[in-house]
Order: C-alpha cells, then sequence, then structure tokens
C-alpha cells in the first residue's frame, strides 16, 4: 500500500531508454489503442465516444464501474444509463495518488494537474514547477477530501485510488455536483507492465491514443527485452526484499508485480509461489530471518540512505550475508527534497528502467554500461 | 533504602506474628503456590523458545542455549537472536506490568486500575507519534504521522519514555497538591484522554499507509528488544521491582485506608510518590521498548489474588512477578502461532486470553471488594 504513494520523477526525454525507433502498436488503428497487459480495464470504441470500463475498482468481487467518454459539447450517446460521463478531452485533473501523476507526466500533460491530495508527493518536475509557482491547490489525502475547494473549482476529473471495502459512494458529493471521479485501481494487477498500462486510461480521456502507443509501446518491447535478459542469466542469486518493523516483515506474495519484477531480472525468491489476499505476506521475523541469513542481494530496505541506517535500527540485521557482503540496495536514489520517493511515482510507468536496476544489480555482466537510476548501492 | 525512608507501621507484621496455627498452614500453601507459579515460569520460558514458526528440534535448541555448536547456522541465529531475547523481554515485561498494576489497584484502592491509568500508556504514544509527525507542506501535512524509517529504534524509545515521563512528572507535580488518591486516579485517566485525543488528530491527518508504523507499535511487541536495549530493560525493570518490594510494608497499611495509614504513623505523601516512581518506571520503560501492552497489568492482580488467597503485599508481588511472566510467556507462545508463519499482536492475545481467566476468577470470587478495605 505503501507502494502506491510516496516519490520524485522523471520526463521522458531525460530519461535514459535504449529503445528501437516509435512505431504505432501493432492492432490499433490511428486515433485508437488496445489494452493488452491489464486485467482491471477495458477500453472500447462505441458510436459517440469511447466506453472505459474499470473492472474491479474496489475489489476483486465488485461489479465494474463504467464511463462515457464523449466530445466536449457533444450529445451523450443513447444505451449506457449507468455509465459516469465524462467529457474529452480533459482540461483540469485532480490526482489523489502520485502514480496519477506519473501517468500525466508520461503523456506530457502535466501542466493539466491543477489539484493534488498532498504536494509532498509529487516528483515530477513540470508539476514541481506548478506547485511553486501556485498553480496547484491541495484538496488532502485519504479519506479526508476538501469536498468543498473541488467543487468550487470544478475540475474535469478527479482520478482517485480504489480500496478494498469501499465503493464509490465515497464520492457522491463530488457526483452530485457535477464533479467526474474515477477509480484507478492499478494496485489490482500483478505484473509490472500491466500496472503500468494503465496511462492508457489517461490517454484515452486526453485523445493520445496515438501518443500512449507510441510511448508505452516503447517501454513494453523495451521490458520484454530486459526481461529476456534476465530470464536466460545463468545464475540465480537468491534475493531478500524488505526490512522487518520488530516482529513483522512485510515480503511481496506471488501475485505481486514487484515479485514479477525479480523473476523477469532473473533471481531466486522465497515467496515466489506463495499467494495472499492482500499482495504482501505478513511474516514474522523468525520466518524471514533463515533466508535473509542466506541471501545473496538485499533489495528495498525502507528508507535507509546507508548500511548504518539499518543496524541502527536493529543490530541482528547484520548477521544476514548481504549486508556482510555489501550486498543491500535501495530503491530511494530519487528521493528529492520533500522526502517523496520517485519510484513510486515515474517507477510505475517506466518498469523497463526498474527492471534495467534490477539486473544491473543481479547480474552486472549483463548490462555493463547501465547506470543505477532509481535503486542505489547503500555503503 | 527505601524502606528507610518509609516510617512503617509494623501492624501487618504484627498480626503475622500472632498468626494462629491455620494461618501458618495457609503460609505454607502460599509458598508451595509460589514454587508451583515459579516452576511453571520456567516451563513457558522453555517453551517460548522451543517453539516458532520455524521447527527447531528441542535437542537442537537445547544444544544451541548450552553455546554449541549447531548443526544449521541459521537455527543458532532464531535460537540466539530471536527467541532467547523476546524470551527474556517476556519476563521483564510480565512481572513488570503486574507489579505496576498490582501497586496501582491498591494505592488507589480501586479494583478498576493498571499501569495505563494513570496516562502512563498515553504518554508514552504520544511520545512516539510526536516523533512520527511530518513537517510536511500546508496546514493538514503539518499534523501528519509518517513512517519513522531507519534510526527508529532509540528514537522511538526515547520519545516513549520522555512522553511517559512527562506525564508522570504531570501526576506526580499534582499529587503533591492533591491529596485523594480518587482524584489522582481521574487526572490519570483525563491526561490519557487528551494524549489519546492528540494522536488521533495527527492519525486523521495522516494517510493510512503513513500510520502503519504507529499502528504496529501500537499493537505491542516483544520482539523488537535485543542487545542494548534488552539489558537497558532489564536494568530498568529491576530498580522499579527493587522500588516495589521495597514499599510492599507501605502498600499493605494503605489497603487500610489512607486516613488510618496516616493515623499508623505512615508518611501517605512519600509512599505514594514511591509507589508511582516505581509504578512509572516499570509501565514507562516497558511500553516504550515494547509498545502498549494492555491487560497483562490489570489482569494479573486479580489472578494473583484469586490464587494466592491473601492481600499481603509480600506474598502478592513475587506471586504477581511470576503469574505476569508465566501469562506473557504463554500469550507469547501463542502469538507465535506454532505452524504459521505469521505473527499475533502480542496485547490481542494477552487481552483474548486474559479476559476469561480475569472474568472467571472475579465471579468465583463475587466479593472482590473486600480485597481493598
Amino acid at each position: 500500500m505503501a507502494l502506491l504513494l510516496a516519490g520524485p520523477q522523471l520526463g521522458w526525454a531525460q530519461a535514459p531508454a535504449a529503445t528501437a525507433a516509435p512505431k504505432p502498436a501493432a492492432g490499433a488503428p490511428r486515433g485508437r489503442t488496445t489494452v493488452q497487459y491489464a486485467k482491471g480495464f477495458t477500453i472500447s470504441y462505441v458510436a459517440g465516444g469511447k466506453l472505459v470500463t474499470i473492472l474491479s475498482p474496489f475489489e476483486q468481487k465488485t461489479t465494474a464501474t463504467r464511463y462515457l467518454l464523449v466530445p466536449r459539447g457533444a450529445a451523450r450517446p443513447a444505451g449506457y444509463a449507468d455509465a459516469h460521463v465524462i467529457e474529452t478531452p480533459l482540461r483540469s485533473l485532480v490526482a489523489l495518488s502520485s502514480m496519477h501523476v506519473a501517468l500525466a507526466d508520461f503523456l506530457g500533460a502535466a501542466d493539466l494537474v491543477v489539484g493534488l491530495g498532498s504536494f509532498k508527493y509529487a516528483s515530477a518536475v513540470p508539476v514541481r514547477q506548478r506547485i511553486a509557482a501556485g498553480k496547484i491547490y491541495e484538496v488532502g489525502q485519504g479519506k479526508e477530501l476538501n469536498n468543498e475547494q473541488l467543487v468550487a473549482q470544478h475540475p474535469d476529473l478527479v482520478m482517485a485510488t480504489g480500496w478494498p471495502g469501499e465503493s464509490l459512494a465515497r464520492f457522491q458529493t463530488l457526483e452530485a455536483a457535477g464533479v467526474p471521479v474515477m477509480i484507478n485501481s492499478e494496485w489490482v494487477e500483478t505484473t509490472p507492465l500491466a500496472r503500468a498500462e494503465w496511462v492508457k486510461v489517461l490517454a484515452a480521456l486526453l485523445n493520445k491514443e496515438d501518443l500512449v502507443n507510441q510511448k508505452f509501446g516503447q517501454v513494453a518491447r523495451s521490458y520484454h527485452r530486459l526481461a529476456a535478459l534476465g530470464h536466460h542469466a545463468t545464475q540465480r542469486p537468491k534475493v531478500v526484499v524488505g526490512l522487518p518493523f520488530k516482529d513483522v516483515w512485510y515480503v511481496p506474495d506471488a501475485d505481486s508485480y514487484l515479485t514479477q519484477f525479480l523473476r523477469d531480472a532473473g533471481c531466486t525468491y522465497a515467496w515466489d509461489q506463495t499467494r495472499a489476499p492482500s499482495g504482501s505476506l505478513a511474516l514474522s521475523f523468525e520466518t524471514v530471518a533463515p533466508v535473509a541469513l542466506a541471501a545473496d542481494y538485499w533489495l528495498q530496505t525502507g528508507t535507509a540512505m546507508a548500511k548504518a541506517d539499518i543496524v541502527a535500527q536493529d543490530a541482528r540485521y547484520a548477521a544476514f550475508a548481504p549486508f556482510k557482503t555489501g550486498q543491500v540496495y535501495n530503491n530511494n536514489r530519487r528521493t528529492n527534497a520533500q522526502g517523496s520517493n520517485d519510484y513510486w511515482e515515474s517507477g510505475a510507468v517506466r518498469p523497463d528502467l526498474v527492471l534495467s536496476d534490477l539486473i544491473k544489480i543481479l547480474h552486472p555482466e549483463l548490462l555493463p554500461a547501465w547506470q543505477l537510476y532509481y535503486y542505489q548501492w547503500l555503503k | 533504602m527505601a524502606a528507610l525512608l518509609l516510617p512503617v507501621a509494623e501492624v501487618s507484621t504484627a498480626q503475622l506474628a500472632a498468626a494462629p496455627p491455620s494461618l501458618a498452614a495457609a503460609g505454607r500453601r502460599r509458598a508451595a503456590w509460589l514454587l508451583a507459579l515459579a516452576g511453571l515460569v520456567a516451563v513457558g520460558f522453555v517453551l517460548d523458545i522451543a517453539l516458532g514458526p520455524v521447527r527447531i528440534p528441542l535437542a537442537a535448541v537445547v544444544k544451541i542455549l548450552l553455546g554449541r555448536a549447531a548443526d544449521n547456522p541459521a537455527w543458532a541465529f532464531i535460537v540466539r537472536e530471536i527467541r532467547l531475547p523476546k524470551a527474556l523481554t517476556a519476563l521483564a515485561v510480565g512481572s513488570g506490568l503486574a507489579v505496576s498494576g498490582l501497586q496501582m489497584q491498591t494505592l488507589f484502592r480501586n479494583p478498576l486500575a493498571g499501569p495505563s491509568v494513570l496516562g502512563l500508556t498515553a504518554g508514552a504514544g504520544l511520545g512516539v507519534a510526536a516523533v512520527m509527525l511530518a513537517g510536511g507542506s500546508g496546514a493538514a501535512g503539518g499534523l501528519a504521522i509518517r513512517a519513522l524509517g531507519v534510526g527508529g529504534s532509540w528514537g522511538l524509545v526515547l520519545a516513549a519514555t520522555a512522553g511517559a515521563a512527562l506525564v508522570m512528572a504531570s501526576v506526580l507535580a499534582l499529587s503533591a497538591r492533591v491529596r485523594d488518591n480518587v482524584v489522582i486516579l481521574i487526572v490519570g485517566l483525563m491526561i490519557a484522554s487528551v494524549t489519546s485525543a492528540i494522536v488521533g488528530l495527527w492519525q486523521y491527518f495522516s494517510a493510512p499507509e503513513q500510520i502503519q508504523e504507529y499502528l504496529l507499535w501500537t499493537f505491542g511487541s516483544l520482539g523488537g528488544v535485543v542487545g542494548p536495549h534488552l539489558a537497558v530493560l532489564a536494568a530498568v525493570v529491576a530498580v522499579g521491582l527493587g522500588l516495589a518490594f521495597a514499599s510492599a510494608k507501605p502498600l499493605n497499611t494503605l489497603l487500610l485506608g489512607e486516613n488510618y495509614a496516616r493515623s499508623m504513623g505512615l508518611a501517605v505523601g512519600r509512599a505514594r510518590t514511591l509507589i508511582i516512581l516505581s509504578t512509572s518506571l516499570l509501565a514507562g520503560a516497558i511500553t516504550a521498548f515494547c509498545g502498549p501492552i494492555g491487560f497483562v497489568g490489570i489482569a494479573v492482580p486479580h489472578l494473583t489474588r484469586g490464587l494466592l488467597r491473601t492481600a499481603d503485599h509480600r506474598v502478592l508481588l513475587p506471586g504477581a512477578c511470576l503469574v505476569g511472566a508465566a501469562l506473557t510467556l504463554g500469550c507469547d507462545c501463542l502469538a507465535q502461532l506454532p505452524g504459521s508463519q505469521t505473527a499475533l499482536p502480542l496485547s490481542i492475545v494477552t487481552a483474548l486470553l486474559g479476559a476469561p481467566v480475569v472474568l472467571w476468577v472475579v465471579l468465583r470470587r463475587n466479593n472482590i471488594r473486600s480485597s481493598f478495605s
């Protein structure tokens, strides 16, 4: 859950991506896009508009929520009585999660962001500049949305994160005031590319299908090429992930996109086949300790900036093999002055960069020229 | 040392000296109980080290504890670095909280009193929440709790200690002016309410994923106390227990009521300060290192009185130590859920297991009021 928020950002132009010349994605005519990886939403093109269906906005069994995207000023097509109507292209967007900031920045649409859940959780340079210029308002995070401000500002769309156990009723005040709310549930996805593909939802809202086909296509091709490298790696180093708090050690389960990253990076991960309803396993320290003691690499160690930060928390961590051999890497290299970590923001739409980092860490010989982007080696 | 500070009426000793033969028999019965309880603690200690999510043969556990080389280095790490410190922490936590609760109940002559009643636990929670406050942007951001991140352990302990000490100082200052124990009890409850409200306000303004670490802390845990932390906790609990045992006679006298105790020559104010100091040391340090562990403090004194059938604190204090340690060790065994890879929060297990036991004891002897008069 902490994965959804926290973090800084990069523009596409500065991204060190090594990709082939842009080509339109196969199978999608101009101005349209198709969904290849994501299981959480569908996009279909209907007479007079587009239909975006969010399949499990709040939890696995919830009925789908449909959004009808119609050109601004055009009449609503008949036959979609249950669908929420959103006029396209969007002119203003309120993003409640840093993930949504990443989606906008990926599509070169950062200037559409007029509101944020919290100023702290934005890394994208254009968005930070807009915050500094006073062009963005803060609407509160969690359950305490500033409805009055949202109604007064009347943005074209509020993009919210869906949480299990909630419903769209939480936003009924906004709906009643005519402010559309879209639930973005990228967290239901089980692979990095599926999670990143949610950028196509925003692209459909912005009529930027051609751009997203080109840019997401590049990311996907780059990711597949890297994953092929990882799968063919001869060594399978043993990896332990995360940092415990007292008795509890949360580790990603088999269906977590992080576990998919580890599979694609070519390593041995102890909970590769263990499933949990929440996407992570709450294990006792004692259960994870034997794995950590014998691991080759230790990844994602909370907010630690140096190995000393880790032992300061608990001296026992010094006994773990990766700690002794100096193979500890954290994903917080791109943490900005506000303390937000771009890994959780742009990393969501650039799984190719994340995978490059992981392969560079686990199999340095496979990507000799790569400089770590989100991860850093802890001294 | 503390006994020198406190001129104490020898009433209870005199009574005991004149004890009829039947009382001597009761004394022997109590000694047998204490011995049995000590055995139970020993068994619980061994079980707590032997049981856990990772199955380790008992023979290997004993071998590791005796300092011999283990067949599996991971087992040695688990036994020496995880289970042994946790079992030792359980001993300190169980005995410390139980004794602190017993002292509170007697001082306030109230069966509902416990270490959390003086607001100590809430004060420690306030301290921890305060260091987790973000300096973020916006009015709401400044009131948000954030993940403490690394370097948390000593910071957490210091913050909790400072919070508990702040509350203790206020209570001590008040108790010097206010003579009525019930008023002090109410003051403690009100301080607890205020600190809880402040923490609640901060939580309200925090994102759910940010308060996870704080929530985990509030569940209570024995697992984070190792190395120098364990040494400091053990030392503070030892001092607190020493002060408590030194206050056994004043506690006996206080059972007769403050006015009567005063007329017997007890310096009630000094006795009260000593007792509050002892209970603050115990509850404050334990909460600082392990988080709020509810229930042991309020339940164990009742359980101990029910088992030992006495109001004499010279018997009750060691009894509460043993019962508290045994109960905490037992709850920790259950919290580890043998066969499961998940650990349960200790404070939930203590309440789930402890509440029915206390109900049973209280219902069996329905004149619990008699213990306090």
